[in-house]
């Protein structure tokens, strides 16, 4: 083995445990934070380790340290807005994406415009001006408005990833189950739909996490009534670290799952804006 | 008979109306409304007198945090850029079981939410955090005077640490598109490695690395998480954060949106050029489909 050979082996070596660090540092981080019960400054490690808090944050365990409150409220709350709004968001997003994908539309890229600005542009000033509207008829600060809120932040991915889905089943699938009679609806329940099933799952499933992780949106119209997972993490890292972590961590599992089990069929344009 | 049949046919709405109505009356009312208040509000000053009032306050107390915006988001496109490139032309030219391993690792933080970032960052990087604290205890610094994170650089370092993935992605995507048989070309012909590079590489995926920067570009302008929890009301601050103050504190709607149009303004070219070539792409594919 030449001498080149080995340096550039070492290099490499020297790349991946660079990468290795600066990847799992800041999560190895939450995850001491999560079970450190007496960290006192300035020991590199935490002196005394433990689950405590994980099971006070489970609910598994009382606790009447500040901000120890039970998660689980809030988890069942962000996960019944998440499904509504994937249920919601994509009643409205199949429509409209199949629609782009199969018809010639006047005004068709003004339309696509208006699908994609919420990726182009800051979110937050939008946020801004529907907590003033919904203020004056009432939604501010409940669970209906957070969810609308929710719906706009995921259509982006609703619509343009269901009509990316139908641009790539071939019309003439469709045309020929015409031809042997079948209605157009019946052609599109049964042709199409199947055929468009794994991307329509997918960006389902883009949607729902984008709700499950949604903090801005949240922040300026549920506040101070709703309280979602993001929310309870936001609200107890001030005075709570082990708490905060902990809720991170929980918001960390789903979107790292979700990360390898998209691997393969993953395109580049869909990440865009997530987060 | 077929004259009236005709004329019904002529009467009849176009079928895609009907299927783009619910989401596009979506999108306007809960999108382009909003949108088009915040420039239109920006001009409104709290006793409902027009003017530029507000812009006049933005100037005098905000314009510090605009540039400071503007400053993390130029130094944090441009250090995701360069590292990202440099990543994916690794990945791109090395075949070994190492570049494999990366290839599997970089991916996993791309839809780790900013709140989780955010509350990484925060624990990481703090004082007493882990950074510091690995860092004095391999003596790179000295404990008692740790490096203070919770400001530009730091906020920097999340926001890279966040992009550099999604970065790679895309960039990996399109250097993947470009042919070996092109590469190969090149390198018979007598190109060394770093003319191929700048000769092929980098011209053939303008495109890809245009979106990657232009995507990670306006995503920082527009993100609120990550400075609001690392840096906070702390001055400087960025551009999202002092909308969420003047709204929660104040209630100013006006200034609000008056810093809403400034970050509009920031990102208006990146924005114009992402929707243009998305839509351009979906033209492209429908003709060549047809």
């Amino acid at each position: 083995m030449s001498l080149k050979r080995i340096l550039v082996i070492a290099a490499e070596l020297m790349l991946l445990l660079v990468m290795f660090l600066i990847i799992f540092g800041p999560m190895m981080s939450l995850f001491i934070w999560s079970i450190a019960i007496r960290w006192y400054w300035p020991a590199t490690l935490p002196q005394e380790i433990g689950f405590d808090y994980w099971r006070q944050a489970l609910g598994l365990q009382k606790s009447l340290a500040i901000g120890a409150v039970s998660i689980l409220p809030a988890f069942f709350l962000s996960l019944t807005i998440a499904v509504i709004v994937v249920g919601l968001a994509m009643l409205i997003a199949i429509p409209a994406g199949y629609a782009l994908a199969k018809y010639k539309i006047p005004f068709g890229s003004v339309i696509m415009f208006l699908f994609l600005m919420p990726n182009a542009f800051p979110q937050q000033p939008i946020f801004v001006n529907l907590l003033r509207i919904f203020t004056r008829i009432g939604l501010a600060g409940t669970i209906p408005g957070v969810i609308l809120v929710h719906i706009l932040v995921g259509m982006v991915f609703g619509v343009w990833i269901t009509s990316a889905t139908f641009r790539a089943i071939p019309t003439h699938l469709e045309e020929a189950a015409r031809s042997v009679g079948a209605s157009k609806t019946r052609a599109f329940f049964r042709i199409t739909l199947p055929l468009a099933a794994p991307g329509i799952l997918a960006s389902a499933v883009f949607v729902f996490i984008t709700s499950l992780d949604e903090f801005t949106g949240t922040f300026f119209i549920g506040l101070p009534f709703v309280n979602t997972l993001p929310m309870t993490l936001y609200s107890s890292s001030g005075y709570n670290m082990q708490f905060a972590s902990v809720i991170a961590i929980i918001l960390l599992i789903p979107s790292i799952l979700f990360m390898t089990l998209i691997q393969r069929v993953l395109r580049a344009e869909y990440v865009g804006g997530m987060g | 008979m077929a004259d009236r049949l005709s004329v019904r046919r002529k009467l009849r709405l176009p079928p895609y109306l009907l299927l783009l109505f619910p989401a596009v009356s979506f999108m306007l009312l809960m999108y382009a409304y909003p949108f088009v208040s915040s420039f239109t509000r920006s001009f409104v000053v709290s006793d409902g007198k027009l003017g530029f009032f507000n812009y006049a306050k933005t100037w005098d107390l905000y314009l510090k945090d605009i540039a400071f915006t503007f400053a993390v988001t130029v130094f944090s496109t441009s250090v995701t850029a360069v590292l990202a490139v440099l990543l994916a032309m690794y990945l791109r030219f090395r075949q070994s079981v190492v570049s494999g391993m990366l290839a599997g690792l970089y991916k996993l933080p791309i839809f780790i939410p900013f709140v989780v970032v955010a509350q990484m960052m925060t624990t990481f990087l703090a004082p007493h955090g882990l950074l510091n604290l690995t860092l004095a205890r391999i003596g790179l610094i000295n404990i008692d005077n740790p490096l203070e994170l919770f400001n530009f650089w730091g906020l920097s370092f999340g926001f890279i640490w966040k992009m550099i993935p999604f970065s790679v992605l895309i960039i990996h995507g399109g250097f993947q598109m470009i042919d070996n048989s092109y590469i190969e070309a090149a390198r018979s012909a007598g190109a060394r490695r770093g003319k191929v590079i700048t000769h092929i590489l980098i011209p053939m995926s303008k495109s890809s690395i245009m979106v990657a920067l232009v995507l990670v570009y306006s995503q920082i302008v527009g993100t609120f998480t990550l400075p609001y929890m690392l840096i906070g009301g702390k001055i400087p601050t960025t551009i999202t954060v002092d909308i969420a103050h003047r709204v929660n504190y104040f209630r100013d709607f006006g200034v609000a949106n008056t810093l809403g149009v400034c970050s509009y303004l920031l990102v208006l070219g990146t924005a114009i050029y992402y929707l243009r070539s998305s839509v351009k792409r979906v033209t492209e594919a429908e003709s060549s489909g047809r």
